[in-house]
């Protein structure tokens, strides 16, 4: 599959012609302006077309303004499976289950904590563990390991661990239902253990933002937003317990694929029938993951309100927290019908028209590279019709890792920081050059297509003070 | 020849490895992991670990024994300098000398969250040869 054979269907809408050779089922759809075309990769078509070749996939296989390269699915991916006649693929939601974003809002402004930002900027960076094979300070046992994967964000609001309000700002409330730790692999629940509570590695990060201008008001207002106020931005996931749990049932699915004869254009894209007991049981596992990452995720905010209680007397609020690698059952209308789906969301960001937490559409996070921008975003009605209610996750990225070392430098990335008066903190300086612009596409331009194309609205845009990276 | 090279991907880690046969393309790889784990050079050779597996084919088996390899590194610590495998049928015995780190002391070199089925596959021409993507 190659450049030349993209069709342009809108201002924003490149097809991927379904191809019969390929044994596509449905076309694919990859959502670019003119600038970040420039930025497509091969592999990345081809990996759209590959998810359009799965059992059950309905309407079309999609890829975010943000898609790069990934395994199996593109990284971007957004897929929908019937329930009865289509799939579940642990590839389509990845090794890290429920990764995702969180945001609080603090009483704090800028010009409160500017002259103190690399004090506070410290103190987050030693309350919460953050760098390779980080662990966390709680000492669960079995049954509280249990708890976690049975009770998501519940778990640890119950615990002490924050505020029942804090469930409501939540996608699914924190907890996916239907999760089951009888479906965990003792391995995964021991990689699981020590490590929750901690930010991990990588892409992942914790930033201390101000809003930078307020785009819409009403939902700005609604979310508790004003300009220059204080925010704290937290992207992580579920630890080695998903990583665990992924690479098990993608094993498992290796053999299962081959039982019920399911032909895959890459092993990484194992997957079973959606009504087959070994789909239950992934989907099982798979919400304990998601459920862990949301513990994960707010016993975190407890260590940051901690922080702001002990530094400036103050707390903070819980703004939303919402997953981008995630696979959930849910309603859409596709064809004038209702139907029941398995939305399979690789780096992609739930984007619903409607949503309890705040009465209106709900609300979207995506991070911007480390030292850019981030925004929030509200969901749309157009993107229930387009995208089965989904957007981007983040920039995406434009360089490989060992790309992002060669040409950048720590020195020159963490000056570049410094220049711009944010302050880092990171137990692995060395790899801060993986994280930085240069490495990813402009967010700001990401953004701009996922608002002309009317898959989201922006709400705020928020611009980093702090970073502790993973 | 080459023990093994690292490719660019946009997201994550791949290397294609070889090997004259398959016990030889099988302790490549493992250092490719390594090597993405660890300082190699840093990393002593003074105890042993077996491991032992078996699987239903050469794809399933370096996808287990690279996550076994994983696993041991994330869970017990246990860096692998160097090992020894040996390969019957589809059954693998392996005896890896390495050191259990001390992470107060020494910092791992990258966090690999798993090992990947993405066109993974074991071939043969004159020497073995295979691609493995890791998600970091």
């Amino acid at each position: 599959m190659a450049f030349e054979e993209l069709v342009k269907r809108g201002e924003y809408v490149w097809e991927v012609p379904q191809d019969a050779a390929l044994r596509m089922r449905v076309p694919g759809r990859i959502f670019l302006s003119e600038v970040l075309m420039k930025y497509l990769e091969r592999g990345a078509i081809q990996q759209v077309a590959n998810v359009a070749t799965l059992p059950g996939i309905q309407k079309w296989s999609l890829a975010m303004p943000d898609v790069h390269t990934g395994y199996g699915f593109p990284i971007g991916g957004v897929a929908a499976f019937d329930v009865s006649e289509g799939i579940l693929s642990p590839g389509g939601v990845g090794f890290d289950i429920n990764c995702g974003t969180r945001l609080l809002v603090t009483t704090l402004f800028k010009e409160e904590i500017e002259p103190r930002i690399n004090e506070l900027t410290t103190a987050l960076f030693e309350a919460i563990p953050s760098g390779l094979g980080s662990k966390g300070q709680l000492r669960l046992s079995e049954k509280e390991l249990d708890g976690v994967f049975w009770g998501g964000a519940k778990w640890a609001v119950n615990q002490g661990y924050g505020n029942p309000a804090d469930l409501k700002h939540c996608e699914s409330n924190g907890c996916l239902d239907g999760a089951d730790p009888t479906k965990v692999s003792p391995l995964a629940k021991k990689r699981g253990k020590p490590q929750l509570g901690s930010l991990g590695s990588g892409n992942h990060f914790l930033e201390i933002q101000c809003v930078d201008r307020v785009i819409d008001k009403k939902a700005a207002d609604l979310f508790g937003l004003k300009e220059q106020q204080v925010c704290i931005m937290l992207h992580s996931g579920s630890r080695g317990a998903g990583h665990q749990i992924c690479t098990d049932y993608l094993k498992m699915f290796q053999a299962a694929s081959r039982k019920y004869s399911i032909e895959l254009p890459d092993k990484q894209l194992a997957c079973v029938p959606a009504d087959s007991q070994e789909a239950r049981d992934y989907f099982s596992a798979m919400a304990a993951a998601a459920n862990y990452a949301w513990t994960n995720r707010q016993v975190m905010s407890y260590w940051v309100r901690d922080v702001l209680e002990q530094q400036f007397n103050t707390t903070a609020t819980l703004v939303y927290d919402v997953a981008h690698n995630i696979a959930k059952l849910e309603k859409h209308t596709i064809d004038g019908r209702r139907k029941e789906v398995y939305v399979h969301r690789k780096g992609a960001t739930r984007a619903f028209e409607k949503d309890a937490s705040y009465g209106i559409e709900q609300p979207v996070l995506i991070p911007g590279s480390m030292g850019t921008a981030s925004y929030v975003l509200h969901g749309t009605k157009k993107a229930m019709s387009t995208t089965f209610g989904s957007t981007c996750h983040g920039a995406g990225r434009v360089l490989s890792r060992k790309a992002a070392r060669r040409s950048l430098t720590w020195r020159g990335v963490t000056e570049g920081l410094q220049r711009k008066h944010i302050a880092i903190k990171t137990d692995d300086l060395s790899s801060v050059p993986e994280e930085a612009p240069e490495a990813y596409k402009p967010i700001d331009e990401v953004i701009n297509v996922v608002s002309k194309l009317g898959i989201s609205e922006a709400v705020a845009r928020l611009t980093p003070m702090g970073v502790i990276k993973g | 020849m080459q023990k093994y090279e690292f490719l660019e991907h946009t997201a994550d880690v791949t290397f294609k490895a070889y090997g004259r046969d398959l016990n030889e393309l099988f302790e490549n790889a493992a250092e490719a992991l390594e090597d993405t784990m660890v300082i190699l050079d840093e990393v002593a050779s003074g105890e042993i670990l077996t491991i032992e597996m078996s699987s239903d084919s050469y794809e399933n088996l370096l996808y287990d024994w690279l996550s076994e390899l994983l696993i041991t590194f994330e869970v017990e610590r246990f860096a692998v300098k160097k090992c020894f495998v040996s390969i019957v049928g589809f059954s693998l015995t392996a005896d890896c000398l390495g050191e259990r780190l001390d992470l107060n002391r020494r910092r791992p070199n990258a966090e690999v969250k798993a090992v990947t089925y993405h066109n993974l596959a074991v071939t043969k021409n004159d020497i073995y040869h295979t691609e493995v993507t890791l998600d970091v």
